[in-house]
């Protein structure tokens, strides 16, 4: 298997007076898809923003390619990109600007950011728009800036936040797409999603919380087990909870 | 180029393109020549018109000319005290007993008139006891046993043009601090949060207080800028604006090289302080409306202490007045205004109380945009 990209050690937080995560561990691999899944107010979310540094553990510890997220949380935003469902962008500028700007406070050399600008615009098609401003962008193309923006610093971890939610089928399609381009090239890809349907196709291995406790974790194909698909084996499991 | 400058240089860029606020500060910047010069014309007619002075009886000799040079119109009326009302500014009966005047105080017109009226008589009162003592052989002089030579120290004129600056300059400049740079701030503080932009600025490795500052200092350049193009129009306009004639001394006014130093500094400092508070303000707020709201306070705030010279022209406070933000900076523009000087301790202690508030507002939307609750209330 390859090696731990993030590895999630019986993490706990609370937000205000409620304790969203109660232990929560899991690992994931570089060049993998690895679901993180769940229904609404499961967790998700917050563990993803205590991976990325947003937010701060109370409790366990996250590791990012090794970097511990409270003792170097700026080494562990240098090595991950975050989309999420909220596509928002600087509307005066371009959808160029936007990325380039994203670059430069990644840390990429400012020779270096003209071509690595150019480079994610091609990958994502984005060259009908890099230079109309953001506002006048379709929902479709703002997502696209955001993806550009998160991986224009070519981190080894990307993660998805429910990255389809707001959509159409196209624009949704080429999301995935991408995640699995993001595999082949051996990044690790976390995708967080209450569509159990995408989860299903796309991811190696996943990880189902509820009510901020890992209710199932392993390959996929396990994780179903007997049941017709994904959906009546993670009904069946938060039942059990219940 | 460290996180400062790039941020710096994108929030710059984004104001160059926000229309809504060029058109704003371009607004207020013509808003203050615009008003000067209708003030100038008022002004001007008032102290230039003739006024009406609608008569019954017989005038004494000698008075229709002092009339005349008053700017004063005599005109004969079958009733004064009704053409007072409307037909006239004022109406006056001559009688053998003396004079019976009509006016009416709510009328501006009536109300100049009236001391126009009232100087022209005691002139032609003082000429005529002169004219009869003459005649008994007695000098005139014994009715003026003191008489004052008068020796203003510097011209009378340009104190009143001195006196109106010292208002009007301090008021712009702090208004203009305070609302040049707040659509700017509430939009790279408020306003990241309701695009949905502040999650994935904070992802980035770049420090947040240089982050933080790169917002403050695009703001500060932008209330800086706008303050000092309103006192520039401002100043162009006085320089071209009469606001009457004054024996002769056209009352323009200007500015010292003194007094628009020590203004360029007290800008500066005022918008730091300003931006600090206002992006602090935003980073509390959900959304711009909500930034506005928080700010909205901050205009009454800043103009009472603005307006506090209108209402106490002579106010000398002791030094611990100056420990007072804004407050400080009237007193210490007026000093330089108004006497052409600037004492070192006004300065010091000003200038230690303004960098002081905008170090503690800085402080304080650093501690708001380091805090969880900041992303988890988005």
């Amino acid at each position: 298997m390859s090696p731990v990209a993030v590895k999630v050690d019986r993490l706990e937080k609370s937000l205000g007076p409620n304790k969203v995560l109660r232990g929560i561990s899991f690992e994931a691999h570089s060049g993998e898809i690895f679901g993180l899944l769940g229904p609404n107010g499961a967790g998700k979310t917050t563990t993803l923003r205590v991976i990325c540094t947003l937010l701060t553990p109370d409790a366990g510890a996250v590791e990012v390619l090794g970097f511990d997220t409270r003792s170097v949380p700026q080494e562990v935003r240098r090595r991950v990109g975050v989309v999420t469902a909220e596509f928002g962008v600087y509307p005066r500028l371009t959808a160029r600007e936007n990325i380039a700007y994203f670059a430069e406070l990644s840390g990429v050399l400012d020779g270096e950011v003209g071509r690595r600008v150019d480079s994610v615009i091609e990958r994502l098609d984005m060259g009908a728009f890099a230079k109309q401003r953001a506002e006048t962008l379709s929902s479709g193309q703002k997502q696209k800036v955001a993806i550009a923006r998160a991986i224009v610093h070519d981190p080894p971890v990307l993660m998805f936040d429910e990255p389809t939610s707001n959509l159409d089928v196209l624009a949704s399609r080429e999301i995935r797409q991408f995640m699995v381009e993001s595999k082949s090239r051996g990044k690790c890809v976390i995708f967080s999603t209450h569509v159990l349907h995408d989860a299903e196709r796309l991811c190696d291995r996943v990880t189902i919380i509820h009510q901020g406790r890992v209710v199932a974790s392993g390959p996929t194909a396990d994780v179903r087990g007997g049941f017709q698909d994904l959906e009546d084996s993670f009904l069946s499991l938060v039942e059990a909870v219940k | 180029m460290g996180s400062l400058g790039i941020v710096f240089r994108k929030e710059i860029h984004e104001i160059l393109r926000d229309r809504r606020t060029l058109i704003a500060i371009a607004l207020a910047v013509l808003a203050t020549p615009t008003v000067l010069f209708v003030i100038s014309q008022v002004a001007t007619r008032t102290a230039t018109q003739t006024y009406t002075v609608g008569y019954s009886g017989d005038i004494p000799t000698g008075l229709d000319t002092l009339f005349g040079a008053t700017g004063l119109k005599l005109e004969r009326v079958d009733d004064p005290a009704s053409a007072a009302k409307k037909q006239v500014d004022i109406g006056i009966v001559f009688t053998a007993a003396g004079i019976e005047e009509y006016y009416d105080p709510s009328r501006q017109s009536a109300q100049i008139a009236d001391i126009r009226l009232q100087t022209i008589l005691s002139r032609y009162d003082a000429a005529k006891i002169a004219a009869s003592l003459q005649q008994k052989g007695v000098d005139p002089s014994v009715l003026n046993p003191l008489p004052v030579n008068l020796h203003p120290l510097s011209s009378p004129v340009k104190a009143a043009g001195n006196s109106f600056l010292s208002f009007f300059l301090p008021y712009i400049l702090i208004t203009m601090s305070l609302t040049g740079g707040l659509s700017a701030a509430l939009d790279t503080s408020a306003g990241e949060r309701e695009r949905k932009t502040l999650e994935s600025l904070l992802l980035t490795p770049a420090p947040r207080g240089q982050v933080l500052i790169g917002k403050i200092l695009a703001v500060s350049l932008l209330s800086l800028v706008a303050a000092i193009a309103a006192i520039a129009s401002m100043l162009i306009a006085l320089s071209q604006i009469s606001f009457g004639i004054n024996g002769g001394e056209d009352a323009r006014v200007s500015l010292t090289p003194l007094a628009a130093t020590v203004m360029v500094w007290l800008a500066v400092l005022l918008a730091a302080s300003f931006s600090s508070l206002t992006v602090a303000l935003g980073t509390l707020a959900r959304n711009f409306r909500q930034g506005q709201a928080y700010a909205t306070p901050l205009y009454f705030i800043t103009i009472f202490p603005a307006s506090i010279i209108l209402f106490i022209p002579d106010f000398n406070p002791s030094l611990a007045y100056y420990l007072i933000p804004i407050l400080n900076a009237v007193l210490v523009l007026r000093d330089a205004i108004i006497h052409n000087s600037v004492s070192w301790g006004p300065l010091i202690v000003t200038s230690a109380s303004l960098l002081l508030t905008g170090v503690l507002c800085f402080y304080a939307a650093l501690r708001i945009f380091t805090r969880e609750a900041l992303l988890v209330r988005s």
